[in-house]
């Protein structure tokens, strides 16, 4: 949906760009940008909803000040939807299109709901495991902390994807034999899961952090109307290294729907991590993979598959350990 | 015959399951399971530690290992010459490895060692689900590649050929590795003919353990 971002002088963002995909998969030190992305992508969410008609004008270029642009994949790619501000403001809250009219007034009638839709997600088990109030409208919260009512909601309205969580939470944990969502006091549900061969069964607060995100990614690859954009940090948090090609799998689903052989839009992916192991899993795919570069104050983006040589060297050595060795950048600075 | 199988992920170790016993033809009781490596060369360096598990920790008669050639040389008949070392070739350096560890262990569990069957997959396990449904993946065709400069395929097209798209979930990969294997009902000889040097090592050193029918 969103095809590039320009930054200049957006937090360690001095000046840089970042070409999307459909799926992205950040790696980097801490403050070297990869939150940044989220946040301004998630500021264009906000600004998306509430602005009818933007001003349309030039893309100049920015003063003192932040600006980030966005770019758009066909037919869009003649639009830039800008935001920035004066020097001595702190949120990027002007937002302008750069595209000549009519095709302005076109582009966000379209792209508008697609930007408004966009989510992002960085889990809280303990958020997750407490009863929750059932939902009119069953929409993932962005800690999770609503997952046994989206659940319970799904199992009314959405039955096939409230089944597929089921099927695949089991298989994820073969210790259990079946998810439910049981009634608790004052209208709320909670998650029970059934030990397999007895029949106690554990509810959500006594679930570990790990069962708890599992279940939040399944969740997310299950959603029967997802948004266009998922942000998710930390997609490796609680899962055991040999789990993450699962989570990786069910991450796909989301942005090669097809591949899964779900009939639907695919979603864009932006996801985080510090695992090693997780970005082994992209050998194949050093195109699905930014480095986020750290360099004193300053942060850039540069894509794997753009690192000169890489074929090569991923011949020799696990992804993970070339990008822990310091040899494609992207790590602490000591 | 007590089997342990170090590979690279689920899918793999489900179809190496099969093949080993197609070519052992006796049953087969898998035991220190879910043994595991990064790919290459993390196969390399873990092989040391695998083995001295199961050599005390466990009764396991036969360790399977297979790794991707990727575009390393394979092994040829001249790489099996008493003292030849090929550098490149990753049959020949997984040899080696096994040699060292178990030069020196003394016996344990009935057996002096736990032996090695060793196999090379070229260039990618997926060619080896090819077999017998298409015909242009052959190691000869590979090799014929790697010295003309032209490769016949990449992993990634031997992906979309078995699974219909190079990100296939784990449980669909298990499935069409098991059912790809399993296509050979038993009779291993093709496998052995048009992958004669990677699969057919890892064949060879199977029919080499003591009680392989």
């Amino acid at each position: 949906m969103i095809s590039a971002v320009q930054f200049r002088n957006f937090k360690a963002l001095r000046s840089t760009e970042v070409s999307l995909g459909a799926f992205n998969l950040l790696v980097g030190p801490s403050g070297s940008g990869k939150t940044s992305l989220i946040q301004a992508i998630l500021q264009l969410r906000s600004l998306a909803e509430m602005i009818d008609q933007p001003p349309v004008g030039p893309l100049t270029p920015p003063s003192a000040g932040p600006q980030i642009v966005f770019l758009f994949p066909p037919p869009f790619d003649g639009v830039r939807v800008s935001l920035g501000c004066a020097a001595d403001e702190l949120v990027c809250n002007r937002l302008t299109m750069h595209a000549p009219e009519p095709l302005a007034r076109d582009a966000w009638i379209a792209l508008r709901p697609q930007l408004a839709s966009a989510r992002a997600y960085l889990f809280d088990h303990y958020a997750m495991g407490r009863p929750s109030p059932r939902l009119a409208v069953p929409e993932l919260a962005s800690n999770g902390g609503n997952i046994a009512a989206v659940l319970a909601a799904w199992e009314t309205n959405a039955p096939d994807a409230f089944r597929s969580v089921q099927a695949d939470f089991c298989r994820w944990n073969p210790e259990f034999s079946k998810l439910r969502v049981a009634p608790g006091s004052d209208d709320t549900v909670e998650l029970v899961a059934q030990i397999r061969g007895e029949e106690d069964g554990v509810t959500g607060a006594n679930l570990s952090q790990g069962t708890l995100y599992s279940l939040a990614i399944l969740a997310l690859a299950a959603m029967p109307d997802p948004p266009s954009l998922v942000c998710l940090e930390e997609a490796d948090r609680g899962h055991h290294p040999r789990q993450l090609r699962e989570v990786r799998d069910a991450l796909y689903r989301l942005s090669h729907p097809r591949d899964a052989g779900v009939e639907r839009a695919p979603v864009q992916v932006i996801a985080t991590t510090h695992s090693p192991y997780l970005l082994d899993l992209y050998r194949d795919h050093p195109e699905e993979v930014i480095l986020s570069q750290k360099h004193g104050a300053s942060a850039r983006f540069q894509r794997l598959s753009e690192v000169p040589g890489i074929e090569g060297q991923l011949r020799d050595a696990p992804l993970g350990d070339l990008w822990f060795s310091g040899v494609l950048g992207a790590v602490p600075e000591e | 015959m007590k089997l342990a199988i170090l590979s690279e992920s689920p899918a793999d170790e489900a179809a190496l399951r099969v093949l080993a016993g197609y070519v052992l033809g006796v049953p087969i009781d898998r035991i220190a399971t879910n043994l595991r490596a990064r790919g290459w060369p993390s196969v390399e360096q873990i092989l040391p530690f695998v083995l001295r598990h199961l050599h005390f920790n466990t009764g396991t008669e036969l360790l399977v290992v297979v790794v991707d050639s990727d575009d390393t040389p394979i092994h040829t008949p001249d790489h099996d010459a008493p003292g030849y070392f090929q550098p490149q070739c990753r049959i020949c350096r997984l040899r080696a490895v096994y040699r060292r560890t178990t030069r020196n262990l003394p016996p344990v569990h009935g057996r002096r060692r736990v032996l090695r069957a060793i196999g090379l997959a070229v260039p990618a396990i997926e060619a080896w689900y090819l077999c017998g449904r298409d015909t242009s993946v052959t190691e000869e065709a590979w090799v014929t590649g790697l010295a003309s400069g032209r490769l016949p395929y990449t992993r990634r097209e031997l992906k979309w050929r078995v699974y219909g798209t190079d990100r296939p979930s784990l449980p669909f990969e298990i499935r069409r590795a098991v059912e790809e294997v399993s296509r050979h009902r038993g009779d291993v000889r093709r496998l052995e003919n048009d992958f004669p040097s990677g699969f057919g090592s890892l064949a060879r050193d199977l029919r080499a353990a003591p009680g392989a029918g």
